[in-house]
């Protein structure tokens, strides 16, 4: 909101006294009424007067009152505190075309990127048109995503046979007739555009950074020259180019749409299993669960113990990596590793900027730390001040307790 | 077993000059690792075979193919002719459209199944199987167990290329083959060229349309979780502990408790 700008010309002018007949012909202003707009002017006597308690022989002031009013200060009134609206849902009853959102949704969630590919179709579906989500049961919180209708897509993650899914994807869209279709420019939305594109002969604008109804863009030749077109059929969303859906909730209806099935015919694919990282030896800039320690970790065999205990990757502030402590690569911060992890746990770092800078990305910070005032303290979600030592000790009782019942149980 | 690698012109990312693209390279290392790697380039110039041979392919096939025509359909049509077991191709091209299409377009031409993403292949005791490990980003993998043959696509996470040999690279032979007649020019969709221009980054947890200050505090951190932070000042280490174990399992980062855990 920026104020408006003034104009001392037109104030003056507003100011001047009509001249009658007959009197001077100098212009003469009338100073003591204000232009419109700017502050009022501030008046102390009456607003001392307004700070006057009533009653009383002695006259009384609330000096921590200011009240422009004349007359004594009135109790405060006892506000009623706002309530909580619920965000009314927004319905599009017919959409006048289609606007179709393939998401990677792992684990039966939206990813953030996922959420900005839907914020794109939302940007392309404008007023009329209707953003339809491709997703698996499971999956929450399309409709705050900004998806006004939900075709139930799924596929047992267990299997992968991607050549399947793109010939059920075609199927679908084929039965949606969608007016565009985004996906997320992942490794896995990725290569299902590419499958689709090539299954259905359509041509694909891949890594969109700009989405909108006039045109999308996309990097090309090393990012030295940008491709612009009408948006297309198919089109992917690279990631942290658009922003989300921030509107009202919308409806996410549920469409029932039958595509052929295509069971029966075996893959090319034998067996697939999924080996999860070893945070152990990931790389840091991989690494989803950081815990590193600082110089106010004394005993540094602890929290070797207490690393792999948690399954996070180690990491260390510049001093413990300076002195030898910890291995160069383990540093954290501007000179270090710059992390992308989930949760980053810090224990005896008191969180300097170039520290920082190398946290900046994480979602969630946890801190152990003794000195309430330190930098690190103020940056976590949890934010605790004892000694790292002790919590250290207990954290690996605790874990030590919880897997002898986890073994009992199974 | 043989392996033809798809080699194509890459653009240096800085000087802009013609290269082999890194991932390429990389995929000539896997391919060492299994059999005789061949190379086959469709395009007019062969300077990006020869350094392809110095990076360890056994022979090169050149296919001269004018600029700007779709070099598919010759590709398919050498690739059906010859009957590769394995085709190893980049997921990206570098400097030139950067679509990743042309894996897809020729899986699709010549019927072949395409894993994409690998980084490191291996055959395995089955004859025709390979067992591939495919990235799934954060070090993650699955590793397929699939018959051939069929098309594969490298993920930069895959080993680094071999060291560049100067005298393999002129001892190498490179065989001029002509593009079959009647291949047609390639007709994308109509595109617009200008110079790249940056565009700003995106803040994470910024609210959309909120002022300066908001993205400032988004930026460094003190939006989100942080503002909503919780302090706890000495409290009990045990206490402590089990406050700590409850937020990272909330935050799923750690596994719930009463899973037994894996040694
Ligand atoms: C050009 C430049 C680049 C730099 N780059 C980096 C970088 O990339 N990464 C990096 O980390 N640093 C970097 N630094 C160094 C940085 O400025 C800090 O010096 C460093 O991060 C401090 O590390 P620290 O927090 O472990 O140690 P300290 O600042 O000594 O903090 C120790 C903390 O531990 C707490 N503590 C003490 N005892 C206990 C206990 N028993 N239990 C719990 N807490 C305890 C203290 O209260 C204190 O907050 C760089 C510096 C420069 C000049």
């Amino acid at each position: 909101m920026s104020r408006l700008r003034r104009d001392p010309r037109a104030e003056r002018a507003a100011q001047q006294i009509a001249r009658s007949d007959g009197a001077s012909p100098r212009p003469r202003y009338d100073r003591t009424q204000r232009a419109t707009g700017g502050r009022p002017r501030r008046d102390p006597r009456a607003e001392r007067a307004g700070q006057r308690v009533a009653g009383g022989v002695r006259p009384r002031y609330e000096i921590g009152q200011v009240s422009r009013g004349e007359g004594p200060v009135l109790a405060p009134r006892p506000q009623a505190a706002p309530e909580a609206v619920a965000p009314k849902i927004l319905i599009l009853e017919a959409p006048a075309f289609l606007i179709a959102v393939v998401p990677d949704a792992a684990g039966g969630r939206l990813s953030a990127h996922d959420r900005q590919v839907l914020g794109a179709a939302r940007t392309l579906a404008g007023r009329d048109g209707g953003v339809v989500i491709l997703a698996p049961d499971a999956c929450e919180g399309i409709g705050s995503a900004g998806a006004d209708r939900w075709v139930r897509f799924g596929d047992d993650a267990a299997a992968y046979d991607p050549a399947a899914r793109a010939a059920r994807l075609a199927a679908t869209l084929g039965a949606l007739a969608p007016r565009h279709v985004l996906f997320p420019e992942s490794l896995d939305g990725g290569d299902l555009a590419r499958r689709v594109a090539a299954r259905m002969g359509a041509p694909l604008f891949g890594n969109a950074e700009v989405v909108a109804a006039t045109g999308v863009i996309r990097p090309a030749r090393g990012r030295r020259v940008e491709q612009r077109a009408m948006p297309g059929l198919l089109t992917t969303v690279a990631p942290d180019a658009v922003a989300e859906y921030g509107g009202p909730p919308r409806e996410a209806r549920l469409l029932d749409v039958e595509a052929a099935s295509m069971a029966g015919r075996t893959g090319p694919i034998l067996a697939a299993t999924r080996i999860p990282a070893d945070p152990a030896t990931v790389p840091l800039t991989l690494a989803d669960f950081v815990t590193a320690a600082g110089n106010g970790i004394r005993d540094l065999d602890t929290f070797r113990r207490l690393v792999p205990a948690l399954r996070a990757t180690p990491g260390a502030s510049r001093v413990l990596c300076d002195a030898g402590l910890m291995p160069r690569q383990t540093q954290v911060g501007a000179s270090g590793t710059v992390l992308a992890a989930t949760c980053y746990f810090a224990l005896g770092i008191s969180g300097a900027p170039q520290h920082l800078q190398g946290v900046a990305g994480c979602e969630h910070v946890v801190a152990v730390n003794t000195d309430l005032h330190a930098a690190m303290i103020e940056r976590a979600g949890l934010a605790i001040v004892q000694d790292a030592q002790t919590v250290m000790e207990a954290l690996l009782r605790r874990l030590a307790v919880e897997a002898d019942a986890g073994e009992q149980v199974a | 077993m043989k392996i033809a690698v798809l080699v194509s012109t890459g653009r240096h990312p800085v000087s802009g000059a013609t290269v082999l693209s890194r991932l390429e390279a990389q995929a000539i290392r896997l391919a060492a690792g299994l059999g005789e790697p061949l190379g086959l380039h469709a395009g007019p110039e062969q300077a990006v075979l020869r350094e392809a041979l110095g990076q360890g392919l056994v022979r090169g096939e050149h296919i001269v193919v004018p600029d700007g025509v779709d070099p598919v359909p010759a590709l398919a049509a050498r690739l059906a002719a010859t009957k590769p077991d394995l085709i190893l191709a980049g997921r990206r091209g570098q400097g030139g459209d950067e679509t990743g299409l042309v894996p897809y377009a020729l899986a699709e031409t010549l019927d072949l199944p395409l894993i994409p993403d690998v980084v490191a292949m291996a055959s395995d005791d089955e004859a025709g199987t390979l067992r591939l490990d495919q990235s799934l980003g954060r070090g993650a993998l699955r590793r397929v167990l699939v018959r051939g043959p069929l098309v594969v696509t490298i993920h930069p996470d895959a080993p680094a290329p071999f060291a560049y040999a100067y005298g393999q690279a002129r001892r190498g032979t490179i065989v001029p083959l002509d593009a079959a007649p009647g291949t047609v020019e390639g007709t994308g969709p109509t595109v617009e060229e200008r110079p790249y221009r940056r565009r700003p980054k995106l803040v994470k947890g910024a609210p959309t349309g909120g002022s300066a200050a908001e993205r400032l505090k988004a930026a460094t951190g003190e939006a989100g979780t942080a503002a909503s932070g919780r302090l706890l000042v000495d409290p009990d280490p045990d206490e402590a502990a089990r406050e700590i174990l409850a937020h990272l399992r909330q935050i799923g980062v750690l596994a719930p408790p009463t899973r037994p855990s894996i040694p």
